[in-house]
């Protein structure tokens, strides 16, 4: 396999930078990432990812919310029982009080845990590539290709409208 | 005050937003508040921290003596205490209500203002969260209200409000803290890229590692439009089941099937005052009169003006259902509560709550920024009676008039609920010198929305 190159192009539009990831996808020089300082729907169009997985993670905490607020409340009733005038031991309306905030929180927390897992959170050493101006008010491309691809990929970016375009060896 | 861009809004500039703002200004704008700041701030911390030692010192007497140094007595074993824990809890749903429910909505004012909202949020639950271990008479055993096997054959009872309450609010506390922290992530990384020195680590714990990639943004706006979708009922429920307090009691006055909504409008009615009442000063002190413009605190205000009207139709509604009832412990309590002992508190409750917020009907006032700091302080205290004259009103003057009597609060309570305010600014002043208060990614992402709404408009034009 022929030596790898990363090329970085820095852009200030985000209409300019969106065009420049569907060049370079349309070209399949390689894999295309890119840096945003928000979230940007016009970015996320270009690149055409798949809708995040976090989602599952959330349903199925809040699933686990609901199951573990009954069984701990219904489960309470039976193993401390406390009669009352014959009533039953345990009583539904109430409990789903516990059992939706136990929903709510199981949830949030396991769509938290799902989104630091998916993300590699927390990382301390930066990205390969990433700029600080990246955080602030500038767009980042990063085609990853082969050296002979190099050429075609920069004039790709500086035709799209990148301000600045460098190489990184891999 | 410059009073320049309040004389220059118009209502063109108000669907406009702040357009002619860079992504680069609203970094240095936001990023500028995180340098050191001066010795006045810190004066002003330690005076806040004062008022903490002091209510801390009379809560430690408060659990050497007893319960009975404070005025609580029979008939009214709630009173300030539940009176702070009700009003410190509907201060937190405004934040929520703008960081989440208008999220949902896709509110583009939220943007400037819900940083700080959501920051209140989370200090007012701090805040509410200590007043039931602080009414505890034996706050050692506060752990007695968590479920957990134990060999006294001691658990919880599942149908009492105020076991829900502790889920509730605790949950609050956890969803909200984590809401906010999540948020947060972008913002503090572009805070990190800009500090040096033990501030660049802070910024770097708390930004987890973020770079801002695509695929990090994917997750991010995924799990941000979840944990919304999360704190929406969340939000509704937890002030449902703080007026479950009452209502599942059998006290007249407290006893009614509209708690719940009236409490939840309540709660966003006394929140939003607060976030305007912190932020008048606030974009004063800090000068961000860029980032806070007159079209933010217009939206804030008719927020306002509307729960005012929801509530003032509530006492209405309850003062109507006395009467119609025909029962003639409801209709002596509400009697009472205008009337009787309390009636001053009810009848300044109703000036503040219902007759000041009238003046948001003009616009002028809307965007005024004295009159709309005047108003809202006005509803602050409003919502603070109304939960007084509830709690404590309804208590003295229930069934029998024989064992009818009267609260006044002691020196420990009013000490405690200063201490209250003080714990809560103390939280709130060191946030928003050390955190991004405005959120920096919505305002660009804003901004690149309406330069887009801008482009569709003039080509409509052309």
């Amino acid at each position: 396999m022929s030596e790898q190159v990363r090329i970085v192009g820095t852009f200030a539009d985000e209409e300019q930078c969106a065009e420049a990831i569907e060049h370079l996808r349309h070209l399949k020089l390689g894999k295309v990432e890119a840096f945003v300082p928000f979230p940007s729907e016009r970015v996320n169009e270009a690149m055409e990812l798949k809708r995040s997985p976090v989602r599952w993670w959330v349903l199925g905490g809040g699933i686990t919310g609901v199951i573990s607020g009954f069984a701990l409340t219904v489960g309470t009733s039976y193993t401390y029982p406390h009669h009352v005038g014959g009533k039953s031991l345990s009583s539904i309306p109430p409990y789903v009080i516990i059992a939706f905030e136990l929903m709510i929180l199981f949830g949030a927390l396991s769509g938290v845990i799902g989104f630091l897992i998916h993300n590699r959170f927390p990382r301390f050493e930066p990205l390969p590539s990433y700029s600080p101006r990246f955080a602030g008010d500038r767009f980042g491309v990063v085609v990853s290709c082969e050296l002979a691809q190099a050429e075609r990929a920069e004039a790709t970016l500086k035709e799209s409208g990148a301000e600045e375009v460098h190489r990184e060896s891999v | 005050m410059a009073q320049a861009p309040e004389a220059a809004y118009s209502k063109a500039d108000g669907a406009r937003g702040f357009s002619d703002v860079t992504y680069g200004d609203i970094d240095h704008e936001v990023l500028r508040l995180l340098q050191p700041p001066g010795r006045k701030y810190w004066y002003g911390v330690a005076f806040l921290v004062a008022l903490v030692v002091v209510a801390g010192t009379a809560w430690l007497r408060q659990i050497y003596m007893g319960l009975g140094v404070t005025g609580l007595t029979m008939p009214s074993m709630w009173a300030v205490y539940i009176a702070d824990f009700v009003f410190w809890v509907g201060i937190a749903h405004s934040g929520t209500l703008i960081s989440a429910i208008l999220y949902l909505f896709r509110t583009r004012w939220r943007t400037a203002v819900y940083r700080a909202a959501e920051a209140m949020t989370v200090f007012a639950v701090i805040t509410a969260g200590l007043f039931p271990l602080i009414h505890l008479g034996r706050v050692w055993f506060f752990y007695w209200l968590f479920p957990y096997p134990n060999e006294r054959w001691l658990q919880p009872d599942f149908r009492s409000p105020l076991v829900w309450d502790t889920f509730a609010v605790s949950t609050y506390l956890t969803v909200s803290t984590t809401f906010l922290l999540m948020g947060m992530v972008p913002d503090v990384a572009a805070a990190r890229e800009a500090s040096t020195g033990w501030r660049r680590k802070l910024y770097a714990v708390f930004s987890l590692g973020w770079q801002g990639t695509e695929e990090q943004w994917r997750h991010f706006s995924m799990v941000y439009l979840l944990l919304a979708g999360l704190a929406t009922p969340l939000v509704l429920s937890v002030h449902s089941v703080v007026s479950f307090d009452f209502a599942m009691a059998q006290v007249p006055g407290w006893h009614s099937t509209i708690f719940p909504p009236y409490f939840v409008a309540g709660a966003i009615f006394s929140g939003v005052a607060m976030v305007v009442t912190l932020l008048i000063p606030i974009r004063r002190w800090l000068k961000l009169e860029r980032l806070l413009t007159p079209w933010h605190f217009d939206n804030l205000a008719k927020v306002i003006l509307l729960t005012s009207l929801i509530i003032t139709y509530a006492y209405a509604v309850e003062a109507f259902l006395a009467w119609y009832s025909g029962n003639v412990f409801e209709r002596t309590t509400f009697y009472m509560r205008y009337f009787g002992p309390y009636g001053v508190l009810a009848w300044i409750m109703v000036a503040c709550n219902c007759v000041g917020p009238l003046f948001l009907f003009s616009p002028r006032i809307r965007t005024n920024m004295p009159a709309l700091f005047i108003i809202s302080i006005g509803v602050n205290i409003g919502m603070w009676l109304e939960r007084f004259v509830i709690i404590a009103g309804s208590l003295t003057t229930n069934f029998v008039p024989s064992q009818w009597g009267f609260y006044r609060p002691s020196i420990t309570e009013i000490l405690i609920t200063l201490g209250s305010f003080g714990w809560f600014l103390m939280w709130f002043t060191l946030f928003s010198r050390h955190m991004p208060v405005i959120s920096m990614t919505e305002i660009k992402e804003g901004i690149a929305w309406h330069r887009k709404a801008l482009e569709r408009e003039d080509a409509k034009a052309a």
